[in-house]
């Protein structure tokens, strides 16, 4: 089995990265560039702590082949902060809400609420719990998480 | 850790049918939402996979002069749901389209690859039973054109032949009168009941009724039985021929037990599920 050489960008970075066809992109992240932000949880695309982004789309890394990678742009929490280099709004404001308790599945879900955000300019509570449904938290925290994502909503309306 | 493989980028239709007859062991591969969570599970394993995402003739939706739109088989949930041709013909479809599993899926799943897989709970599969789509295949033998009732087989089981690729999905202009529209009930990511309904109306008369019922059964069906029911019936008596025919919708096929819904259940889902699809249809009449 040949690794295959492919040119990708990862959080604004181009890297040459030898991968073989059998390698997901979470374990390319993960292995290959120490970005262990994006997590295995489930390993089959149900839960959605390995969510990156993909040209801005989310993505389950764990199901999504690394030679996808190829000529894409990639996206994963390492990769966000504000204008200014501190956290960015939504990282800020899960801090703010409270949005986690043990943790594991912040990171995919932070990377889906900046994939609602680039969907839906002011999403919403039905469409935030449409589009988050398929990011798993097991401590129950998904109203704080909907209070964050609103409250984004609101600050960016405000700035506006 | 997905067993090792080797990856074959075809850029035509016809290299991707050739690579498909000579390597042994062979599956075609776009968004890898199902295969590759199979082939993770260990459900199944392939030698080869052949990426279908570098063909640009699977890619992209397009409206004749007739008004019939073809979606190319490896356009993407997500492109579906933001079309404007779909939305304007068939806004069932875009709507469908925007809860189909999650957005990773739909950013990544294309249509095509939903109607191959044949997973029993596909939400586009029903819509597009009852809207009457004509599914085109392409392979060594040529070009065949086939009704989805006709495609859909089974559980994980389509009418494709060897070296065969599924590359558009043909979905007809509306006619006068007719409206499409989509209810299901959702207890996990796919749907435990769902029903299609294309409805014609001429001079306040349902003059045809397509109803197609999903998830409840190995394969979507047509229910047959039931659209007879509210055919011929005036508008403003449907409600009490949707009485007639909700407990119908559920006998058109054999219903399966799964774990959080028994067949009864589902069953009597698919007869309320009709009846919200009836009356969505008859309120997108203009």
């Amino acid at each position: 089995m040949t690794r295959r050489l492919i040119e990708t960008t990862i959080n604004g970075r181009s890297h040459e990265l030898a991968v073989k066809p059998n390698h997901t992109l979470l374990e390319t992240l993960r292995d290959q560039l120490q970005l262990t932000g994006a997590v295995e949880g489930c390993g089959v695309g149900v839960c959605g702590s390995c969510t990156v982004l993909v040209d801005g789309g989310p993505v389950s890394s764990c199901l999504t082949l690394a030679s996808n990678a190829e000529g894409r742009e990639i996206t994963t929490i390492e990769g966000l902060q504000a204008a200014d280099g501190g956290l960015d709004p939504v990282q800020q404001a899960f801090l703010e809400q409270q949005a986690f308790q043990c943790g594991f599945c912040t990171t995919g879900m932070i990377m889906a609420v900046k994939g609602l955000l680039s969907t839906y300019q002011s999403p919403t509570e039905a469409e935030i719990r449409d589009y988050l449904s398929g990011n798993l938290c097991r401590c129950g925290t998904y109203s704080a998480v909907i209070a964050a994502v609103q409250s984004v909503v609101a600050q960016v309306h405000s700035d506006a | 850790m997905i067993r090792p493989f080797e990856l074959h980028r075809p850029t035509t239709i016809a290299e991707a049918s050739g690579l498909l007859m000579t390597l042994p062991e062979s599956a075609l591969y776009r968004g890898g939402t199902e295969l590759l969570q199979v082939m993770k599970l260990g459900l199944a394993r392939f030698a080869h996979l052949i990426d279908l995402k570098r063909i640009p003739a699977l890619h992209g939706i397009t409206t004749d002069e007739a008004g019939s739109i073809r979606i190319a088989a490896g356009t993407v949930h997500h492109e579906i749901e933001r079309s404007t041709a779909v939305r304007a013909a068939w806004p069932a479809l875009a709507e469908l389209e925007r809860h189909v599993a999650n957005p990773r899926v739909r950013s990544i799943g294309s249509i095509g690859g939903n109607l191959c897989f044949a997973e029993p709970h596909s939400d586009p599969a029903a819509l597009l039973l009852a809207a009457d789509a004509r599914l085109e295949l392409e392979g060594a033998a040529g070009r065949r054109t086939i009704a989805v009732d006709d495609f859909i087989l089974g559980p994980l089981e389509s009418d494709v032949a060897p070296g065969e690729l599924l590359t558009a999905i043909v979905l007809p202009a509306p006619a006068a009168g007719m409206t499409l529209a989509y209810r299901r009930l959702a207890l996990a990511e796919r749907p435990t009941a769902s029903v299609a309904c294309r409805l014609t109306v001429l001079h306040g008369v349902v003059v045809e009724v397509r109803l197609a019922v999903g998830a409840i059964g190995v394969r979507p069906v047509l229910a047959t039985v039931a659209s007879a029911a509210l055919t011929g019936v005036p508008v403003t008596d449907l409600e009490e021929a949707i009485r007639v025919a909700s407990p119908l919708v559920g006998q058109a096929c054999e219903v399966v037990d799964e774990p959080g819904a028994s067949a009864e259940y589902r069953r009597h889902l698919a007869g309320v599920l009709a009846g919200r699809a009836v009356r969505a249809a008859t309120e997108l009449m203009a």
